[in-house]
């Protein structure tokens, strides 16, 4: 027979296949990276187009983003960044075992999140109401050029994709209430809390850089 | 647990105000209206560092595995790559796009 000598110790989060739960956190963090790089690439194809589209048509752009809000723009970026700080915190509560700072900080980033998408609704919903929706529903007659439904199906994606994210933030972190309500999390365990912040500063950066790109266009 | 950085609340209030300044920053540079081709360096260029101070103290890359740090790395390798494949062709048409 083997050895079950340690069998009581063991953690109940570690699963069996792992060492110890250095070595599980480490393993799922570096999982989590390579979905990272997956996302910085799935959002690459998006700034590829950005890009070609701006190298053919840089008036275009220029012409186009003035009407897109830029003080808008400004408070959801600094909404965005403001609830990457709230994750820090979080994930720090949780490595101190402070779990009802960890619950607080993540209502907290999930309230942020929610004031980013009401934001974006608000944007969205006042160019619907001017006939801006992305290729051939353009309609709108305010902007000279001919090719303008190209910079807001641009715009509509990029923002589209990073909202949807934006969108499945705010569940995972609510998951991770219900979690950290119910006792899962410790300082011994804390790994869907690193994780989970990982991909939400990743929206965070690329947001940070949508914004310039499209609003901040003189 | 051994080895996790866990960094001070003072630190991380610190990154996050940085980042508020450099995005007003960012806005303040677009009011300067730079010449044409220095107003996207501008921007890029901030948000780059922004993006930066992100991954390397929020993502805590600075005190992380170098490999994690080498998985970044390729995957905005591989994103240039992307892009400067793709504008060899698209620079270099004679007739850009037909229809779209």
């Amino acid at each position: 027979m083997s050895d079950t000598s340690g069998v009581q110790d063991k953690p109940k989060h570690l699963k069996h296949y792992f060492v110890d739960s250095d070595q599980q956190f480490e393993a799922s963090k570096m999982g989590m990276w390579v979905f990272l790089v997956t996302e910085i690439l799935f959002f690459g194809g998006l700034f590829a187009a950005y890009i070609v589209y701006r190298s053919w048509y840089p008036e275009l752009y220029i012409q186009a983003s003035t009407e897109l809000d830029t003080f808008w723009g400004t408070v959801n970026t600094a909404v965005l960044i403001g609830s990457s700080l709230t994750v820090a915190m979080a994930i720090r509560s949780a490595q101190l075992n402070q779990i009802k700072g960890l619950i607080t900080n993540l209502w907290i980033t999930i309230s942020l999140a929610f004031v980013f998408m009401v934001i974006k609704f608000f944007e969205y919903t006042h160019k619907f109401d001017k006939g801006i929706l992305p290729g051939e529903y353009y309609t709108y007659e305010g902007l000279a050029h001919e090719k303008a439904n190209i910079f807001f199906s641009i715009y509509y994606m990029m923002t589209g994709l990073h909202g949807i994210h934006v969108i499945i933030g705010i569940g995972l972190m609510l998951f991770l209430v219900y979690k950290a309500k119910k006792g899962v999390f410790s300082s011994e365990y804390y790994t869907p809390v690193e994780i989970t912040g990982l991909y939400w500063h990743l929206v965070d950066v690329i947001w940070i850089f949508l914004f310039p790109l499209l609003y901040l266009i003189d | 647990m051994s080895g996790h950085h866990i960094s001070s609340a003072k630190f991380l209030w610190g990154i996050g105000s940085a980042l508020f300044f450099l995005t007003f920053i960012t806005v303040a540079a677009s009011w300067v209206h730079f010449p044409s081709p220095w107003n996207i360096v501008v921007a890029i260029g901030i948000a780059s560092v922004k993006a930066l101070i992100v991954v390397a103290f929020f993502m805590n890359l600075w005190w992380d595995s170098k490999f994690n740090s080498m998985l970044f790395v390729m995957s905005l390798i591989f994103f240039l790559l992307l892009i400067g494949i793709t504008l060899l062709d698209t620079l270099f048409r004679v007739d850009p796009v037909p229809s779209f």
